[in-house]
């Protein structure tokens, strides 16, 4: 028995392509990048699409097929939502754009993961390094919501759109690694876990990794699984603020985003996603108003308002119809 | 004195302040066509830059590098005056411009000005009064000056009783207390407004004590609901000030959060006089309790977002909820992944809970394996070393013996 045993580490990781010729998907994309590795030149390129489509995955292996496994030292990689200001366009990515490209190297790489999520003054200073270090450097930004990059950064980008990927990749690509590890599965299961992902591999497979660590994947471990991933405070929240206890309600929200480190966009997936469960017993016409007014706060939320305040006027607007149907039962009486 | 100068050389003075917009582009427009060319009546330009420390970086974007530019490019003299000269955006500035700096001026100096400026004007003037107005100023000259002629031209006397009734300090700050009640009690939408603008919290403070209280004050769930609901309208407004610079839209985030929470308390009109004990923001106490908590949650995230390529914040939303659930129901998975991280026991314990004592064992356990291996495998290769040093004597030997044996080691040596 060698140490080497005692590595485990998360499969997304450990399974990621590394090459553009392992990426199952996105084959029209796919193709066209192969074309700028055999020609040594590329423009600046955008992708856009949702999270764990293979955005990263994708600049990744392009960069290296282009300078191989020493990849690295020709690529810049930052995410605009860990160092979202200025200061990092005009420090540590200008150092690195402006230095001269080693010779043998057709041009380095930026890679700008979230870049929707960079500042308006951001943007409009990495258009200009754009501009003028065109020469030595390519940019590939990436993003979720691509309208949030501004319009000269688009036009001087080549914009490839990623799809959410089929139900036949992503469960193709779990039994690909549930064999690689021994892990005993049901094929219902797979599906299941597809369902559940919405084609975001990265979900996927780490609903995968955490099921196999409970035992065999079954369907009923990886809704266990989805369960425990979901904090139980979302469902008290709902149920507090239903019963008007309003501050209680906040309270819970306040643990759920400060203790679990939970994103507001989180929560109110996960609010949308309990309201219609059938473990609360919310009238169907009501579970629609809500719904509608949870599709207004995700809206604000991708905005980038405070997320709590927003939250919070979703609360009161659970109060106020939690208030009215307690008002319809009281008439029965 | 920047005026002074520009009448001395019969230049004409081209001014810019704080109170116009100073993004880069606003600067290209006004500084740039107007330095390169004379004046209509061909005089030259002297061109001013007034509180240019009040120049942010968010609001006027690029508007540090467009007077670099300008400094470069133009054939005018620039004069830039800032109350505070070492402010950070600054810095690129400092270098390229030669630095006077001016003392604030004393009591002796603002008071000879003053007396001055009366016995031109013809006003009598009481030493007292002038020594009120003098500590009104606090060693600003422009506001003396605009005192002392508020009160003289309305009565060309100056005296003590006279400045005492005119002159009042400026503005009194509301503290928070005072701010919510004058909000949550405003009968006019103008009275609301002045409780925003005569706060004396910053706009994010205030929003969180409104967050905080609305539900103390108002008890209605629908009244709260349309307060909430305005409440995040101002922030989207907030919001989208910080993203696009636009600091015009602040006064519709204004509206929404003084005059949209006063009148959105409609149903129960008594919950806008109650009295209630409005209460600190818990949300900014629970954050400073829960710093370590957060901070190490952030460096889980930290190594995670840099194996995975994420940021930290879907590291802690995509990720790590799922190794919660390994490290709380696979505790041998568990040891093996913090070993292959690096975790440290504190990040352990934040995964793992109550199993973290569990996992640390375990940790232990392989730890010591992993030294056991890897004294093995160091004994192998000190045995291995023996080996081939022993190799080398013997072949040692044996050269030597070849060296003795003469020609025929020798031709061994050169076929080889």
């Amino acid at each position: 028995m060698s140490s080497e045993i005692l590595s485990q580490i998360l499969w997304t990781e450990k399974y990621r392509p590394r090459s553009l010729k392992e990426v199952v998907n996105q084959r029209e994309i796919i193709a066209r990048l192969m074309k700028f590795v055999e020609e040594k030149n590329m423009p600046h390129l955008l992708f856009a699409g949702p999270p764990g489509v293979g955005k990263t995955t994708v600049a990744l292996a392009l960069a290296r097929d282009l300078y191989g496994d020493n990849y690295t030292r020709y690529v810049l990689e930052t995410n605009a939502s860990d160092e979202r200001g200025i200061d990092v366009i005009r420090t540590k990515i200008k150092e690195f754009s402006r230095t001269a490209v080693p010779p043998g190297v057709p041009f380095k790489i930026v890679i700008l993961d979230e870049a929707d999520n960079m500042t308006a003054d951001a943007q409009q200073a990495l258009r200009r390094l754009m501009e003028m270090y065109v020469e030595t450097t390519r940019f590939i930004l990436l993003a979720n919501f691509p309208s949030k990059i501004i319009e000269p950064i688009q036009s001087r980008c080549a914009v490839f759109r990623f799809m959410p990927l089929s139900k036949e990749d992503v469960v193709e690509r779990l039994r690909y690694i549930a064999d690689k590890e021994n892990v005993e599965y049901d094929e219902e299961a797979l599906e299941v876990i597809y369902e559940i992902s919405e084609g975001d591999m990265r979900k996927a497979i780490n609903i995968l990794q955490a099921s196999a660590a409970l035992g065999k994947v079954d369907v009923e471990t990886v809704y266990k699984v989805v369960g425990l991933a979901h904090p139980k405070e979302i469902r008290e929240m709902i149920q507090l603020a239903f019963s008007g206890k309003f501050v209680e309600a906040r309270n819970k929200l306040r643990k759920l985003m400060i203790e679990y480190g939970l994103s507001g966009l989180d929560v109110v997936k996960q609010m949308h996603r309990e309201i219609f469960s059938s473990d609360l017993s919310i009238p169907e016409d009501i579970k629609v108003t809500i719904a509608d007014y949870i599709g207004e706060i995700n809206f604000r939320l991708a905005e980038g308002a405070d997320e709590e305040i927003q939250l919070n006027a979703l609360l009161a607007k659970l109060v106020l119809l939690g208030n009215k149907i307690g008002g319809v039962s009281s008439r029965k009486h | 004195m920047v005026e002074c100068l520009a009448r001395e050389f019969g230049y004409e003075l081209i001014e810019m302040n704080a109170s116009d917009f100073r993004r880069s582009r606003d600067i290209d427009r006004v500084a740039i066509k107007s330095s390169d060319k004379l004046s209509l009546d061909g005089r030259k330009k002297i061109i001013l830059m007034d509180e240019v420390d009040g120049i942010y970086e968010k609001i006027d974007a690029g508007a540090i590098d467009a007077i670099l530019r300008l400094i470069e490019e133009t054939k005018f003299p620039i004069i830039m005056t800032a109350n505070d000269p070492w402010a950070n955006q600054l810095r690129s500035l400092r270098e390229n411009v030669l630095m006077i700096g001016l003392k604030k001026l004393g009591k002796r100096e603002i008071l000879e000005i003053l007396r001055r400026i009366c016995v031109a004007e013809n006003i009598i003037c009481k030493e007292d009064a002038l020594e009120y107005i003098y500590n009104l100023s606090s060693g600003d000259l422009r506001s003396a000056i605009n005192d002392l002629q508020a009160v003289a031209e309305g009565f060309g006397k100056v005296d003590l009783d006279l400045t005492k009734t005119i002159l009042r300090r400026r503005d009194r700050e509301l503290d928070p207390f005072e701010t919510l009640r004058n909000i949550f009690g405003s009968k006019y939408a103008w009275q609301a407004k002045n409780a925003i603008t005569n706060t004396s919290l910053d706009r994010d403070m205030l929003l969180e004590w409104l967050n905080e209280n609305l539900p103390n004050q108002i008890q209605d769930p629908e009244d709260l609901w349309r307060a909430y609901e305005n409440l995040a309208k101002a922030t989207i407004y907030t919001s989208r000030i910080i993203r696009t610079g636009d600091w015009d839209l602040l006064s519709y985030a204004i509206d929404l959060m003084g005059p949209g929470i006063a009148f959105a308390i409609k149903n129960n009109e008594k919950d806008k006089w109650r009295w209630v004990k409005y209460s600190f923001p818990e949300r900014i106490r629970e954050l400073s309790k829960t710093k370590e908590t957060r901070e190490i949650l952030n460096s889980i995230a930290s190594i995670i977002g840099a194996r995975e390529h994420i940021s930290r914040l879907r590291a802690k939303t995509d990720v790590i909820p799922f190794l919660r659930i390994i490290f709380q129901h696979n505790t041998d998975l568990a040891a093996k992944m913090a070993l292959s991280y690096g975790l440290t026991d504190h990040m352990i314990k934040i995964l793992a809970g109550e199993k973290s004592s569990e996992i640390l064992r375990k940790i232990k356990e392989y730890q010591t394996f992993i030294q056991k291996i890897s004294h093995e495998k160091e004994r192998e290769h000190e045995k291995r070393e023996e080996k081939i040093e022993k190799e080398k004597k013997t072949k040692k030997e044996v050269k030597k013996e070849e060296k003795i044996s003469g020609q025929t080691g020798l031709d061994k040596w050169w076929r080889r």
